[in-house]
């Protein structure tokens, strides 16, 4: 099993479009994905079930932790990471 | 056959709209039952699946077809909405409900209810609105379910019908519906209030209507396209390029005005020489709190909770009520007041779960308090669920009943609420220190008592539409008897001075929650008659706020004396037209 930590730093948080994307890449992999709302304790959800990534509640400046287990979960979390990194399709304030 | 025709109506939500005409025809394929598709042997699950993956297919068909009209924005609420139809958790846990043999609608629906809940409870205003689009999700999964089949437009359009039923509007998406031109109709029919809540152009009555833009259409079999002036009632059937352009050109004029009103949203609702008026809005659903407070609404006049109540086999929990209801009051806060309107549910509507009896004339029929008196758990539940949200939002909610006709509903309406209030205390819950208790004054029995009730109340709230409705005897929705529907009536302001004469005597407050509230003619009028309350849609509010900061209480005095006085509604609207000027 592989996991990261990582800050959210989407403007509203994982909201629908965020989220949308998020739950599209993570479902492209064989491994179980989970993600964890470090900041209030919500989850792990599963990362594939867009209600259950927005029901994590994650809103701007939490911390999510990303996990995934299975033959592809070093792609999967490198995937995710990258994709969190690079704003999930939002522009980032600075 | 291909000069522009033009038609008149009745004005119904402002606006200007151009674009090519969606026909609705009210008789569409006969829905088909669950209980025939029980029939066919397909097992609930299976089932279940196949309908979440064809209301998929649906959404991404929506996104798809916004995307190509470069309204990506918009495009992606419909992206999400298909995720969640094939969300695998949403999915296991209705094929979970319906077990071997349960209803397959009925486990989507509560499955649906129960995300949406989830999703509704979080501490977040952007994340907790998506639940209204989980229960838009498991409605859509139900109709496929259904078999129901329902065509709507395909590029942004306006509708042009007979009347456009509230289940319909709501199956187009954002975007998709430019305009509502109804042949039928009347100025509160329900298409018309959803027009001004989404910011569209509606225009009802409009005599000729359908058979312009079918022979129009017929050469071609093009659909042909109309331009509509929402705020002056008028319809261009295939308009050629003058027409467009005098139409763009009204649009842009409308916009400044728009602009210029919008900036007094920060400051209270007032006449030029500062008489103030209490400003706020009438709301369907939590969902649409944001919308009021942006739009400057000093509370809400009039919350509908007929939104918990439709559209599913059970009655929604105390719990589940008490949820929502805390969410408006805590949006609102302890400075901005919210009127929770008790259900105002019984014969012209649909409720499988409390068995009604069919009437032959629901609207004179047993509805809304009246239920109680046979059975009382319907609003002495809701009642609870209002003594624990104020207590949860730490604020005092105002509640008030709808068709109130004699003293016999009042004291009902007070025992209930004070049993709510005791069973909740004698097992220990919290509830807040007290309610406001009033009542609407719709019915004519009501307005005779106005004396006797205000006495016993502590507000009173005038529902102008069903007034004018049963002061003039004239069906809301018979477009035969436009003349006889608007609330500008003087029978129907006599009525409404009588009232507020029997408030002030009792020094309770009067508010106005009817469409005539949100008209800037008829706010005036109301102003003048010595209304302390209007309460309208969000987006009639600025228009509002306008009118009276461009008139004096002087002349809004003498507005309201000649109005009692004139021969009709006619009348009465040109008096106020003088005073809102050409800029109108």
């Amino acid at each position: 099993m592989r996991a990261d930590e990582i800050e959210v730093r989407n403007p509203s948080g994982l909201h629908a479009r965020p989220a949308a994307l998020f739950v599209k890449t993570a479902a492209r992999f064989t491994s179980t994905v989970t993600v964890q709302n470090v900041t209030t304790g919500a989850g792990p959800a599963n990362a594939k079930s867009i209600l259950a990534v927005m029901g994590s509640g994650a809103a701007r400046g939490h911390v999510v932790r990303i996990t995934a287990d299975g033959p592809d979960e070093e792609q999967a979390i490198s995937v995710l990471r990258d994709l969190f990194a690079s704003g999930l399709g939002e522009e980032l304030e600075a | 056959m291909t000069n522009p025709v033009r038609l008149t109506g009745i004005a119904g939500a402002p606006g200007i709209a151009i674009g090519p005409v969606w026909r609705f025809e009210a008789a569409g394929p006969a829905p088909q039952t669950a209980a025939s598709r029980h029939g066919s042997g397909q097992r609930p699950a299976d089932a279940i699946e196949a309908a979440a993956a064809e209301a998929a297919r649906q959404l991404d068909s929506l996104a798809g077809r916004l995307r190509d009209l470069g309204r990506e924005q918009e495009s992606t609420i419909f992206d999400a909405q298909s995720m969640m139809a094939l969300d695998p958790g949403l999915v296991a846990d209705a094929i979970r409900r319906a077990g071997e043999r349960g209803d397959p609608v009925e486990a989507v629906g509560a499955a649906a209810a129960a995300a949406a809940e989830l999703l509704a409870a979080l501490d977040d205003e952007t994340l907790s609105a998506r639940a209204a689009d989980v229960r838009d999700v498991g409605a859509r999964i139900c109709r496929v379910l259904r078999g129901e089949v329902l065509d709507v437009p395909t590029v942004p359009s306006i509708a042009v019908c007979d009347d456009l039923p509230p289940s319909v509007t709501a199956e187009i998406p954002p975007g998709f519906l430019l305009g509502i031109a109804l042949a039928g109709g009347s100025r509160t029919a329900h298409a018309v209030i959803l027009a001004r809540s989404l910011g569209i152009p509606a225009i009802v009555g409009i005599g000729g209507l359908i058979a312009a833009a079918d022979r129009h259409s017929a050469p071609s079999l093009q659909p042909v396209s109309i331009a509509m002036d929402g705020e002056r009632g008028e319809v261009v059937v295939d308009p050629d390029a003058p027409v467009a352009a005098e139409f763009r050109q009204r649009e842009a004029d409308l916009a400044l005005r728009r602009a210029s009103a919008a900036g007094l949203r920060d400051r209270p609702a007032a006449t030029a020489d500062g008489d103030r008026v209490l400003l706020v809005a009438n709301i369907g659903t939590p969902d649409d709190a944001p919308r009021a407070l942006a739009a400057g609404a000093e509370g809400v006049g009039l919350f509908r909770t007929e939104f918990l109540f439709m559209s599913r086999q059970t009655p929604p929990t105390e719990t589940e009520q008490a949820d929502a209801y805390r969410r408006v009051l805590e949006a609102f806060g302890t400075e901005r007041p919210v009127v929770i309107r008790l259900a105002d549910i019984g014969g012209d509507k649909a409720i499988p779960y409390l068995h009604l009896a069919p009437e032959q004339n629901p609207f004179l029929g047993v509805r809304a308090i009246r239920l109680a008196y046979a059975d009382p758990d319907l609003l002495l539940t809701q009642l609870r669920a209002i003594w624990r949200a104020g207590a949860a939002a730490s604020v005092v909610p105002h509640v008030m009943a709808p068709m109130v006709a004699t003293l016999a509903d009042v004291e009902l309406l007070m025992s209930l609420r004070d049993r709510a209030h005791d069973t909740l205390v004698s097992t220990g819950v919290p509830v807040a220190e007290r309610m406001v208790t009033g009542i609407m004054i719709e019915v004519p029995s009501a307005a005779f008592l106005a004396p006797e009730l205000a006495r016993r109340v502590d507000f009173f709230s005038i529902g102008t539409n069903d007034l004018t409705q049963y002061v003039l005897a004239a069906d809301r929705g018979n477009a035969a008897l436009a003349g006889l529907q608007d609330a500008l009536h003087p029978a129907v302001l006599r009525a409404i001075a009588g009232i507020i004469a029997g408030a002030d005597a009792a020094g309770i407050p009067v508010a106005v929650c009817g469409e005539l509230a949100g008209d800037p003619a008829g706010a005036l009028v109301l102003t003048g008659l010595g209304v302390d309350e209007l309460s309208a849609d969000a987006g009639s509010l600025d228009g509002v706020r306008a009118a009276l900061a461009r008139v004096t209480r002087p002349q809004l005095d003498a507005l309201a004396r000649s109005a009692l006085d004139a021969d009709d509604a006619e009348t009465v609207r040109k008096l106020a037209a003088v005073l809102l000027g050409p800029a109108r």
